[in-house]
């Protein structure tokens, strides 16, 4: 092996070998610089995201809306667009909204949305007549089904102790039958299947549903049939906002993505150069 | 093996599958008040395994600290009740509960925070992984690496603002190879799931119960 063969060589694996750590920061500062400086550029609204926004909004007023609310504070800012966006197209709409938690996070972040950023009293929305909340029960896809037949024997009471017969909207509502759209929103990938299960294929019902970025992909294969439309990620939450017109933090989130996977990117390719290098760059 | 460690729980669980059939494939509505009624009390058994979950996490913790009864161990034997123990004591002793401003700061300030720098710290392990794994090493790496940068550029706005046609592509992708393969999973995975039920009715999925 020549010196200058020994050389390259070195080279190629040194590229392979570079401190993660250097990776760390330079993510780290290709996403702070976004934050600080947005870059507000513009979005291209997606098919699942239209799908998404055309179920709620092809609905007739007073349509009643189940929204079954897994989010989960950890991953709030992965989805807090997506969530934020939709409660105001729901009570924009004039949508009849029952809210339940089969996750604790939930009735916290619910809490924090309709009590502070998306107030449906000032939509004009009633509690009791136009929205109502049934609180935390640990569902799993057994209550989802559970749910779909008999409301009341999941949730007796809403959220205040309330009596679901004592509250007008609920008057005649007790299983699918007085659901017009379910939104199904959870953060285990393969969760998208216990609306399909339990909703769609036994009674029919419309469903979409809110994930993340990384759980899109496990979202599509039930796109356009089975789900009319899904929002996977903060990209598809700020979709929505640019579609509905109601900005909100999906922008800021996406500018921090723009940047932060350009280090990503570009350690994807030194790992590739190094690959290629090695592999054919050595001696014959 | 005893008769309740083997028959009786093969006897419940064929007792409530068959009944859950019934209840799909008839019209009856005895079955489906009988399907709410069986759904509904799942809810409380997974209400009661969150303390199956704990005395199982406490027993690890236990024989880790048997095992290993160093300082360092002995803080993470510690740290995880003790921090049961604030949220609990919290969450009942202030009027309002699970609402009251204490217990909310509690999960804004620590539990929130620490669940998004966990989720954080994954982006970095995944740059990370993808430096060192991603290499088009293979045909089926090369597919794999052409298909994911795609959809992830379509992902960004930055990217489909100076390239639009990454996003028909990435959308293709996302919505034709990926549903397809995806379709297929699904399809092997319920095949699969049928033929456990099958078993399972049948009482030959010993799996079902002999944990």
């Amino acid at each position: 092996m020549s010196k200058e063969e020994k050389g390259s060589i070195t080279m190629w694996e040194k590229l392979g070998n570079i401190d993660y750590r250097w990776l760390y920061a330079l993510s780290l500062v290709l996403m702070i610089i976004p934050i600080l400086n947005p870059l507000g550029l513009p979005t291209i609204v997606s098919e699942p995201t239209k799908g998404f926004y055309n179920a709620i909004v092809d609905l007739p007023p007073g349509s009643v809306v189940a929204v079954s609310f897994q989010g989960s504070l950890a991953l709030l800012d992965e989805q807090e667009a997506q969530f934020i966006a939709t409660w105001k197209i729901l009570f924009q709409h004039e949508m009849k909204v029952i809210f339940y938690s089969p996750e604790s996070d939930g009735e916290i972040i619910l809490n924090d949305h309709l009590g502070k950023i998306v107030k449906p009293e000032d939509y004009g929305r009633v509690y009791g007549v136009d929205y109502v909340r049934l609180g935390y029960a640990p569902l799993g896809e057994p209550g989802e089904a559970a749910f779909s037949t008999n409301i009341r024997g999941v949730f007796p009471t809403d959220i205040h102790g309330t009596a679901l017969d004592q509250i007008p909207m609920m008057k005649d509502i007790n299983d699918h039958t007085g659901i017009d759209l379910v939104i199904f929103q959870h953060t285990a990938c393969t969760s998208v299947e216990w609306p399909i299960r339990q909703w769609v294929v036994p009674y029919n019902m419309k469903c979409i549903t809110m994930t993340l970025g990384c759980c899109g992909p496990m979202a599509a294969p039930y796109y356009p049939k089975q789900i009319l439309g899904f929002l996977s990620g903060s990209g598809m939450g700020t979709e929505l906002e640019v579609l509905s017109g109601n900005p909100g933090p999906g922008a800021v989130m996406s500018d921090a993505k723009n940047f932060g996977v350009l280090g990503l990117l570009l350690f994807l390719v030194l790992g590739n150069l190094s690959y290629l290098g090695k592999r054919f760059g050595g001696k014959e | 093996m005893s008769f309740t460690r083997r028959e009786l729980p093969t006897i419940i669980l064929t007792a409530c599958g068959v009944l859950m059939l019934l209840a799909f494939f008839t019209p009856f509505v005895a079955f489906t008040t009988i399907k709410g009624t069986l759904t509904a009390w799942t809810i409380v058994i997974s209400a009661t395994s969150t303390w199956l979950g704990f005395a199982y996490m406490s027993y690890a913790q236990y024989r880790m600290l048997q095992r290993n009864p160093v300082l360092t161990q002995k803080i993470y034997f510690v740290t995880p009740f003790a921090f049961f123990l604030l949220f609990l004591v919290v969450g009942v002793s202030f009027p309002g509960d699970v609402s009251s401003p204490q217990y909310l700061w509690l999960l804004s300030s620590i539990y929130q925070q620490v669940g998004a720098t966990v989720y954080a710290v994954m982006f970095f392990t995944l740059a990370s992984s993808a430096y060192r794994t991603f290499t088009v090493a293979s045909t089926e790496a090369v597919a794999l690496l052409l298909g994911g940068t795609i959809y992830m550029l379509r992902q960004i706005p930055l990217f489909p603002a100076f390239a639009p046609w990454l996003v028909p592509l990435g959308e293709w992708i996302l919505l034709v190879p990926n549903v397809g393969g995806g379709r297929g999973a699904v399809i092997c995975a319920a095949l699969a799931a049928l033929v456990v039920g099958i078993r399972t009715l049948w009482g030959r999925e010993i799996t079902m119960v002999e944990v």
